[in-house]
């Protein structure tokens, strides 16, 4: 087996020993089952019965970035330490010390979190899918797709705390990820709402995107893309494969300095 | 086997290694001494890959050391032998038969003789963080001498071990010489390295102030200890 997919594996059943990490899909999962109940009542608005389908549709795209923006958290706390860990324990001279190259190290890790991180996610997608199936009889088409194409960003997410873990603190490392993507969805989203009809018609200006807007990592657009093959709703905000295009080129390009900057380290 | 060829290390202004040329050959004991910061610890790193050269080349078989592919050849203990703490002894060597190639029975196999071989039988299920130290350092050694490496490398492999386990660790070691593979010890008993190696370099800041045969120098109603003292007197008067 190459060295890339075992390390990859091993990283998987050393992520998988913690307890902790059973205890967080339990109380994700045990979350989701809670909110079973919202597919069962019988809603009305203004005195007129909402269709059970529909509140479940709602419901379930509400979820599906709940869950999206949570995994950001999880993966952040997993891949923070990664590096720093295994050059305490040992883990480290463990597999440097045989014939296995730098890159298939940090490629192996990096791609060992991220496969954990895209099943947790998918697991959660899966029971909402799985609970609306079972009390509406509807499927929500799109639901699973949307989650795996979520998982892009999960990537980004975990190859930007990886290279700066290797500058900052762990913990720092891991809140400046998320304030990064707190900054994706801030200025996105608030650009995605000045272009809906209702807002532009009480502000009344040209709003044209700021460069840095462009340039900035597109994880909201991708998620809300992503969303889009649950609504089949269009989407208005860019071209989906330039957002697409936008976090694979970051991913890269931050892979390629935990590279550069691993390769130049002491182990 | 192994060439070092004006191999310098720097930190910053500090010279942890400076110009440092030898040739090890195939089946050598050879033995690195030296005080501590002379420099030892950084050449075998540099051996390993951990550490770049600043200056020099180190090629293990003609392959320059680092190369994934030269440590194929390697069996590696370091000094603070350290086991990840969640893994059991068993698992560590598995994982390290997984990288030497092996795998099923005949990765079970090679971790259970080598269990026998290092004294653990026994204790491989328990977690590493139940090890003291000499268990540890048992399992390191075990590590390094899975998938019969042509090349041990063993930074203070009898650091931590009571006088029973170095008994065991010098038997290892002269099966090990006796089969034609190399070893390079790096150590601070100098009674062992006297033992054990048929060459022998003393290292002071960064140089080798001696490298030949161990029988070459040390003379008669000597000690390596004596040798040992006297240079490093020269060279720190």
């Amino acid at each position: 087996m190459n060295n890339l997919i075992r390390i990859s594996v091993i990283t998987i059943k050393d992520q998988m020993r913690q307890k902790s990490f059973y205890l967080l899909l339990a109380i994700a999962v045990v979350f989701i089952l809670l909110i079973r109940g919202c597919y069962q009542g019988n809603y009305s608005v203004n005195g007129r019965q909402i269709e059970s389908v529909s509140v479940a549709w709602h419901v379930s795209l509400l979820v599906f970035h709940f869950i999206a923006a949570g995994m950001f958290l999880m993966t952040s706390m997993l891949s923070m330490g990664i590096f720093s860990r295994d050059r305490d324990d040992g883990a480290m001279v463990m597999f440097l010390s045989r014939s296995v190259d730098r890159w298939q190290y940090v490629l192996g890790r990096i791609a060992g979190i991220w496969i954990l991180s895209t099943a947790f996610m998918f697991i959660l997608h899966l029971t909402i899918f799985l609970i609306v199936l079972t009390n509406t009889g509807g499927m929500i088409t799109g639901y699973l797709t949307a989650s795996l194409l979520c998982s892009v960003n999960l990537l980004f997410a975990i190859v930007l705390t990886c290279f700066l873990s290797l500058f900052l603190p762990n913990f720092m490392a891991a809140i400046f990820t998320l304030g990064i993507i707190g900054i994706s969805f801030l200025s996105d989203g608030a650009y995605q709402a000045m272009q809906s009809e209702l807002i532009r018609q009480i502000i009344s200006s040209e709003n044209h995107a700021a460069l840095w807007r462009i340039l900035f990592p597109k994880v909201y657009m991708l998620q809300h893309y992503a969303s889009t093959l649950i609504t089949n709703n269009g989407f208005d905000g860019m071209s989906p494969t330039y957002a697409l295009v936008n976090i694979v080129l970051y991913i890269g390009a931050f892979a390629a300095a935990v590279l550069w900057r691993f390769y130049r380290s002491e182990i | 086997m192994i060439s070092f060829e004006n191999v310098t290390k720097k930190y910053g202004n500090r010279v942890a290694v400076d110009g440092v040329s030898y040739t090890v050959d195939k089946g050598e004991f050879f033995g690195l001494l030296g005080p501590n910061g002379a420099g030892k610890t950084t050449l075998v790193r540099m051996l390993l890959g951990f550490s770049r050269c600043t200056a020099g080349n180190i090629a293990i078989d003609g392959l320059p050391a680092g190369r994934s592919e030269s440590r194929k050849k390697v069996g590696y203990l370091a000094e603070l032998h350290r086991i990840p703490p969640y893994l059991s002894g068993v698992e560590y060597l598995m994982r390290h038969a997984a990288f030497c190639g092996l795998s099923g029975s005949r990765a079970k196999r090679a971790v259970g003789e080598i269990l026998e071989r290092v004294g653990m039988n026994g204790s491989e299920k328990k977690k590493a963080f139940q090890y003291s130290k000499g268990m540890t350092q048992r399992m390191g050694l075990g590590a390094a001498l899975l998938g019969n490496p042509e090349l041990l490398v063993l930074d203070e492999p009898v650091s931590g071990l009571d006088p029973l386990g170095m008994r065991d660790v010098r038997v290892i070691l002269e099966e090990f010489k006796n089969r034609g593979r190399t070893i390079i010890l790096n150590s601070h008993l100098l009674s062992e390295v006297e033992r054990l190696c048929d060459t022998v370099a003393i290292m002071n800041k960064g140089r080798f102030v001696v490298k030949d045969a161990l029988s070459r120098i040390v003379h008669a109603h000597e000690t390596l200890e004596d040798v040992f003292i006297r240079h490093l007197e020269v060279e720190n008067p």
